[in-house]
């Protein structure tokens, strides 16, 4: 187990530059997850990590020791790839036991061993089996056990859940979780699944166009967006374009003025609003922004009520409410006061598009 | 009728595989089987110089070839020359099978391309240019020698090595195209995963590129082997007349000799032997990596 290092890591192919110049340092025994839009460089950074893809610039480091130019196979980092990989031609035994052949241990310890990383992934029983005779979980699990048992500096995992069914994948991610802090591996995780970052991540890494937008722990960047990007990428928010009208002011492009957190931004600006922070009904009129709009849309999500209320021409905002039987539920074309607090309006420079 | 209606929609019934079926095993029954009765019932009859083909019921033409040094030579310098070729073309073209199979370049369909465009041309019209090329006046000499590097012009032609290169030639693009499409059906990431594992380039090949390859492998084989051990316009023209293999002893002794039984005879033995070892060959493969 050791920390990871990456230094101005930097990936080209031809005059496309896939990664740029992305420092990160992963502590030791840290779940960090590489979270972003597809195409935007994630697996090609796991895979300049993992040695397949020679980077263009930059460094990186396992503990004190450069990886920059060492090939895969010097690197002891434990790689679940997102199809699993299995070698289809050898028993689960076989596939776990692979890595530890290649490093020369006897077979009464790889024996030993086997048996308890399947333990661990909870496959005993399991050893004489070929993966085709797997289900995708348990395939996954063996792909687990095999980057486990040869005791990786770190575990690399590339969307290790993204082929397992909606009710699998929650087990499996808090089996893998789990597992990582019992043997405190230092693991770097890709994924383009954010409830799944935000779940597993010690912290978080959001990517776009190659380049880190910030780095934080979930509330970091849920409650507090570097920008535009990370607020509309990690949760949701609705947007009200507009102009910042002094020191915490705003006008919306609708004509509302609102009060908002300080910011640098000045001229043209973007208002995020978490959903939930929003309140709706007698509640929102002591509330320092509030307005009044017709409910155009009602979605039910089960526990929550997603009511999407029409401000005015322009400014839209989507609140979530809990659902309550015993509530009154708004109705699609009633007219209904919205409030939020100004804490709850975090503003950002216009993005070039 | 009940049967019938019990099937899941979709999936072809007995009948109609037999249907598929049809076509194909009538053209190999005319086209096959019954030149081969025939040849086989051919080699058990008499030869009478003057008379031709006599009726009988003889193992003579099996007991002349197998007590006759002569034949005996031919046939272990046929087997020589294809195991030869066989495994020279394996270890060329697994090498260059996986480079075209996983190569992302753009230019990999004129690669491709460039492996098939030997077959276009003819075996025999191949080995008249290596004849001018390797004749003792031919290219490469003419050149070493003006150059002043040999007096003696080489002995290239007319050599097994000739014949070996030749069958080479004519049959790697066989091989690397059996192992092309199937290593290109080997996901990447397995290989990958090895790495990851600590495995070297060597030992991922054998531990599971190789046994994964193995139907490509075994098809390659023997489909080269099949082919070599056949050959018959490379060994004439680059072996010359003293170079006797099977296949054009087969032609000379139907063809010149007029002996059929004879000829039905060595055909049966070149079949033979070429059955046998190549499934001596894949039982070898098999076990070695499955
Ligand atoms: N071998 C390559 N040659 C050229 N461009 C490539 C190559 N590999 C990847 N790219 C480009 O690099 C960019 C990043 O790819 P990458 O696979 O890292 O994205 P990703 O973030 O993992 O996306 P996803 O979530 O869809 O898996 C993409 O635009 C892709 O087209
Ligand atoms: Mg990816």
């Amino acid at each position: 187990m050791a920390s990871l290092t990456l230094d101005a890591l930097t990936k080209r192919y031809g005059d496309n530059v896939v990664v740029k110049s992305v420092s990160l340092a992963v502590r030791d025994g840290e779940f960090l997850v590489l979270l972003g839009p597809s195409g935007c460089g994630k697996t090609t950074t796991l895979r300049m990590i993992a040695g397949f893809v020679p980077p263009s610039g930059g460094s990186m480091r396992i503990g004190d020791k450069d990886i920059t130019t060492l090939p895969p196979w010097k690197r002891n980092a434990g790689l679940v790839f997102q199809s699993y990989a299995l070698f289809p031609h050898m028993t689960v035994n076989e596939n776990v036991g692979f890595g530890l052949d290649m490093r020369k241990v006897d077979r009464a310890e790889t024996t030993a061993r086997v048996a308890e990383a399947l333990r661990l992934v909870r496959l005993e029983g399991f050893g004489e089996r070929y993966p085709r005779q797997l289900s995708g979980g348990q395939q996954q699990r063996v792909a687990l056990a095999r980057a486990l048992v040869i005791r990786p500096d770190v575990l690399l995992l590339d969307e290790p859940l993204s082929n397992l069914d909606a009710k699998l994948r929650l087990e499996v991610r808090l089996e893998i979780r789990a597992l990582q802090q019992q043997l405190g591996l230092t693991t770097v995780m890709v994924t383009h699944d954010q409830e799944e970052a935000l779940t597993m991540a010690d912290r978080l890494v959001v990517m776009s166009d190659g380049a880190v937008r910030q780095v934080g722990t979930q509330s970091d960047l849920y409650e507090r967006p570097a920008d535009l990007f990370v607020a509309d990428f990690v949760g949701r928010s609705t947007m009200i374009s507009g102009t910042v009208a002094g020191a915490g002011a705003f006008r919306s492009d609708g004509g509302l003025m609102l009060s908002c957190q300080l910011s640098s931004a000045e001229g043209a600006a973007t208002i995020a609003l978490r959903p939930e922070r929003l309140t709706l009904g007698a509640a929102a009129q002591g509330l320092a922004n509030h307005a009044t709009g017709k409910v155009t849309f009602v979605s039910y999500l089960g526990a929550l009520l997603d009511v999407h209320v029409r401000l005015n021409d322009t400014d839209h905002v989507v609140v979530q409410i809990p659902n309550r039987s015993d509530g009154h539920v708004p109705a699609v074309g009633d007219m209904i006061e919205v409030g939020w607090p100004a804490s709850a309006c975090l503003v950002f420079p216009r993005e070039v598009a | 009728m009940a049967a019938v209606s019990t099937r899941p929609v979709g999936e072809p019934g007995n009948l109609t595989a037999a249907g598929l079926l049809v076509p194909a095993t009538i053209f190999v029954a005319i086209g096959l089987m019954v030149p081969i009765a025939i040849l086989f019932r051919y080699s058990l009859n008499a030869f009478v110089p003057g008379q031709l083909m006599v009726d009988a019921l003889t193992v003579a033409n099996y007991v002349k070839f197998f007590t006759d040094p002569f034949y005996l030579q031919v046939l272990w310098r046929t087997v020589r020359v294809a195991v030869a070729c066989t495994v020279f073309c394996l270890l060329f073209g697994f090498p260059l099978a996986y480079v075209l199979a996983r190569t992302q370049s753009r230019y990999k369909n004129l690669l491709v391309m460039a492996i098939i465009l030997p077959l276009f041309v003819g075996n025999a019209v191949r080995a008249a240019g290596w004849m001018v090329a390797f004749g003792s006046k031919g290219f490469v000499n003419s050149t070493l020698m003006s150059m002043g590097l040999i007096s003696q012009p080489l002995e290239i032609m007319y050599t097994e090595l000739a014949v070996v290169i030749g069958i080479i030639a004519v049959n790697l693009p066989f091989m690397v195209l059996t192992l092309q499409s199937v290593i290109e059906g080997i996901d990447r990431n397995v290989e990958e995963a090895a790495f990851s594992l600590g495995a070297s380039p060597l030992t991922m090949a054998r531990r599971v590129l190789f046994p994964l390859a193995l139907p490509g492998i075994l098809a390659g084989v023997i489909l080269t082997f099949i082919l070599a051990m056949n050959a018959y316009a490379t060994p004439v023209l680059l072996g010359g007349p003293k170079f006797q293999t099977m296949g054009p002893l087969v032609f000379s002794t139907f063809a010149q000799q007029n002996n059929w039984p004879f000829g039905g005879a060595v055909s049966f033995i070149l079949m033979t032997a070429t059955l046998i070892l190549t499934i001596a060959s894949s039982l070898l493969i098999r076990r070695r990596y499955a």
